[in-house]
């Protein structure tokens, strides 16, 4: 991914202007001697994620004004996690859904804002009435499109449909707009009051305001009209709903229509706040309402308001006591703590609110396509001789990239389709396994053989005591916790300067090399990446075949009747995920030697979702599908020479033309 | 379509069910089911687990397609109406485990009943009528629905399905889970309802109970109408033993 590259100059860039010399404090905008008073977009990490960037204050600064400063902050911030997060509990409500595609809207929420201010000069309520009506507007679509056709398919279809839309509205704002940052100017008078020593702005206020106001619209819309009373009563029971006369289509529609319309608003405000906006900023936004609607109690909406104001505040003091790359951990491993500890929410305690949201499987039943023996062998023979055949290292680089994508594809594919547990975080591994093969080479001069089989049992053992604290979780849980996990990896990996070298990442990794000999040349990659490939397959099919195949899959089906059996689900998810690790952690290994340099994003998070992809596409649970999986969506499109984001987009295109007409991927699940 | 079997009904049947073909997937849960439900009556639909009693509910309210056959409504072809239409049209349901809005008050509950109506006075009135035949429910008005016993649940379950102004009220095991005590009152209650213009259509399993306050009855075994008659005369029938107990009928 070409992202990965340039995320990390700019995340260097980044670290360089907030080691200057009298770095910028919390949000400049805040500080004195921003003449704007609101920090340049030149300085401008990417994302919602990391827009605020500060360094610990030194002494003299912490006193009671900027206590204050950083609670007027957080509560601002919190205040539009709030517009996000609402719509995102809204829409659980109804739909039973996490809509992943919210981040989406909330970007083109803040780009429509842009397009209207900076093109057509638009007074701010008017931009903000456009914003409203055209997010809106994309929230029905994406009910009509995405997920009116999926009523009745497995109950994590809608999800993954919605991460297909995520990618294709990412990849259209993209196309449209170009990925480059822009500034969002507020057109606010840029007048302060003093509180103690602290100051709030305009903007400040008026952001609070929205927030205040959209509370109490929202508030009186579900409490006082006919549409509001369907929305609640939908979301309590859909079918008593429907049965009393409720249209709840319309009331989907509805809903995302609301939803869309605050998170699209959402978009503007931040925008305005950071003087900022850029294409990648969805997912973290998506990520940040997600935590602060668990935090509140999924589905619930004053908590998930209350959820996004703790959240806020966290982040903010957080910030101000560790700097700002430690903002998102934070978030993260809240989210973790609260899954695991109360996962109904701080605030979700009532009894009748919270059902299993998810539970069972999500695999689309169908008969397994039966390759015979001697064609797969025909297959490996033909994969074998292909370099002699076709010496292009072009060719041969491609299919390498394929092949260390079906090693993931296969470790996913044994976690989520066999044993059911839906992991959305699986680039973590290859993170995991690349920096312990890395790191093990350079720091301690391990021959690259020896450190990628490391590697593997590194990021076998540690995957697992990570996930483990999920592992009480279902459905909907385990995808939201793997996705955290996820991330949590990359930031420490980031933050955790001395062993990992941090923002600026590992150079200089030695190439691969079997008993002293580098392999340097295109065709002995290859073959090696296939014989790994080939080794794992054969491996993870008698795996299958064996005892431990058919308790993961009795987990998937039905996990109660599983425990009722006897079996201890811990042991035997523990085990699938040791073994997914290995796998997916000499993946990562090998790319680290190939690429030779490495940091927190060379595997982000699209890493992970193109490889659901992958999985999804070959069929779940499926062997020999993850391989061919793994080579029609990284091969071809390299082959017919598709550029990066056309090709993001087409990820996205095919999840959901799967989803929606052929679930159970090219070669069915198992 | 089949034509209906020929009935000897003096008059048109408020609804009638000619024909039904339903599958779940390759699973075919009807087989030729036709029902018809005479105006102002109680017709009970008999049957034991997996019989098809609850689905029969589910496709006159539209919740299920059938893959073949016709519903009919006060003369009007309903197959094939969304769901909201054909309440609209005046059929009200009192769904299996009564499926309240638990985070809801008992009131606005009933208000949901009157959600496909527009005419704010006279739902007033109507809640009013509601609750003089259910005085156990006004006391509840202002609790959360969820709080109720299973009991006080069914109460409010057909007050609400009486708050949209039914001519056919579609009740899925009324009796189910319920105290012997609140069985008597709910069959009363089913008896009054029906008194006042109201036409019943309550599918139940349990038979003997069923037929005290039913005017005529179906029994489905698997998919299939294996008996009808007055409820009278199925109360004293051995065949309804037999049908429970999975023997042959000669229907």
């Amino acid at each position: 991914m070409d992202e990965t590259g340039r995320g990390g100059v700019i995340a260097i860039a980044a670290k360089r202007s907030s080691s200057a010399p009298g770095g910028l404090r919390q949000s400049a905008r805040r500080s004195p001697n921003a003449q704007s008073g609101r920090r340049s977009a030149n300085t401008m990490p990417k994302g919602l994620s990391s827009v605020v960037r500060v360094l610990p204050s030194d002494s003299s600064e912490c006193h009671l004004g900027s206590f204050i400063d950083y609670t007027v902050n957080g509560l601002v911030v919190g205040n539009i996690y709030a517009l996000l997060a609402v719509g995102l509990a809204l829409i659980f409500g109804v739909a039973n859904l996490i809509n992943f595609a919210h981040g989406s809207v909330y970007t083109i929420g803040a780009y429509i804002g842009w397009a209207c201010i900076t093109c057509l000069h638009t007074p701010l309520p008017v931009t903000m009435l456009i914003v409203i009506a055209a997010c809106g507007l994309v929230g029905v679509i994406i009910e009509r499109v995405g997920l009116r056709p999926l009523q009745g398919s497995a109950r994590i279809a809608p999800l993954l449909a919605t991460i297909g839309i995520s990618f294709v509205l990412d990849q259209l704002v993209q196309l449209v707009f170009s990925p480059d940052p822009r500034a969002l100017p507020s057109e606010l008078p840029n007048w302060q009051i003093a509180i103690g020593g602290g100051t709030i702005g305009a903007l400040d206020i008026l952001i609070a305001g929205i927030g205040l106001l959209s509370a109490a619209v929202l508030f009186a819309f579900l409490r006082f009209t006919k549409l509001g009373w369907a929305v609640r009563a939908t979301a309590q029971d859909r079918e008593a709903a429907l049965q009393m006369g409720v249209d709840v289509n319309a009331v989907n529609s509805a809903v995302f229509a609301v939803a869309s319309a605050l998170g699209g608003l959402s978009g503007l405000l931040v925008g305005m706040y950071y003087n900022h906006i850029d294409p990648a900023m969805s997912f973290q936004a998506t990520l940040k309402g997600v935590v602060a609607q668990v935090i509140g109690g999924v589905g619930n909406v004053p908590g998930a308001i209350a959820g996004s104001l703790v959240l806020g505040l966290i982040e903010s003091y957080g910030i101000a006591l560790l700097g700002t790359t430690y903002r998102n951990l934070f978030a993260f491993v809240l989210l973790i703590a609260i899954l695991v500890w109360r996962p109904n929410g701080l605030f979700g305690g009532r009894a009748g609110t919270q059902a299993e949201p998810l539970t069972g499987t999500f695999i689309a039943p169908s008969r397994p396509l039966r390759v015979p023996r001697p064609a797969l062998w025909m297959l490996v023979a033909l994969a074998a001789a292909l370099p002699l055949a076709i010496p292009s290292p072009y060719v041969l680089q491609t299919l390498t990239n394929a092949w260390l994508a079906a090693m993931l594809a296969l470790s996913l594919t044994l976690m989520a389709g066999t044993a059911g547990q839906i992991s959305l975080g699986h680039a973590a591994l290859l993170s995991i396994g690349a920096y312990a093969s890395a790191l093990l080479a350079l720091d301690l001069n391990v021959p690259t053989l020896l450190s990628v089989l490391a590697a593997g049992v590194v990021t076998g053992a540690l995957g697992t005591l990570l996930i483990f604290p999920a592992f009480r979780l279902r459905g909907h849980y385990i995808a939201i916790a793997t996705l955290a996990i996820g991330e949590i990896v990359g930031l420490v990996i980031l933050n955790w300067e001395s062993l990992t070298r941090g923002a600026i990442g590992v150079t200089g990794i030695p190439p691969l090399s079997v008993f002293g000999q580098d392999i340097y040349s295109a065709q002995a990659v290859y073959w090696l990446c296939l014989a790994v490939v080939i080794g794992l397959a054969l491996l993870q099919m008698r795996l299958l075949g064996s005892h431990f195949g058919r308790t993961l899959r009795a987990i998937r089906d039905d996990d109660v009747a599983a425990r009722c059996y006897g079996i201890s689900l811990d042991r035997y998810k523990a085990l699938a995920f040791a073994f997914g690790g290995f796998g997916a952690g000499i993946s990562g290994a090998i790319t680290a030697h190939l690429f030779s340099y490495l940091n927190y994003e060379t595997f982000n998070s699209q890493v992970s979702l193109s490889a659901l992809a992958i999985v999804i596409l070959g069929g779940m649970g499926n062997v020999l599908g993850a391989i061919v999986g793994a080579v029609a969506l990284v091969g071809l499109p390299e082959i017919f020479r598709v550029t990066t984001e056309y090709r993001v987009l087409i990820y996205g295109i095919a999840l959901l033309l799967l989803i929606r007409f052929r679930p159970q991927g090219l070669l069915g699940t198992v | 379509m089949k034509a209906p079997p020929s009935e000897t009904a003096t008059r048109d049947p408020l609804l009638r069910l000619a024909g039904i073909n339903t599958f779940y997937g390759a699973v075919q849960v009807h087989f030729d089911v036709s029902i018809e439900i005479g105006a102002g009556r109680i017709v009970c639909l008999l049957g034991g687990n997996a019989s098809g009693k609850s689905t029969a509910m589910k496709v006159i309210l539209g919740l299920v397609r059938p893959r073949s056959g016709s519903i009919w409504f006060d003369g009007e072809p309903i197959h094939g109406v969304p769901t909201q239409e054909i309440i609209r049209r005046g059929i009200a349901s009192v769904p299996e485990a009564r499926r309240l809005f638990p985070a809801m008050t008992v009131r606005e509950n009933l208000l949901m009943g009157a959600y496909a109506r527009s005419d704010k006075r006279r739902v007033a009135e109507d809640q009013a009528r509601v609750l003089d035949l259910f005085p156990r429910v006004g006391e509840r008005l202002n609790q959360r629905a969820g709080t109720l016993s299973g009991g006080e649940q069914q109460m409010v379950a057909m007050a609400r399905a009486l708050m949209s102004r039914p001519r056919l009220i579609c009740m899925d095991e009324p009796t189910m889970g319920l105290s012997p005590l609140f069985v008597d009152r709910v069959l009363d209650l089913i008896s009054a309802i029906n008194r006042q213009g109201t036409t019943v259509f309550m599918v139940e399993q349990n038979a003997s109970l069923a037929l005290q306050v039913a005017h005529h009855a179906y029994v489905l075994q698997t998919g299939r109408i294996v008996l009808e008659g007055p409820a009278r005369a199925l109360l004293h029938d051995a065949r309804i033993r037999e049908a429970y107990l999975g023997g042959e009928v000669a229907a």
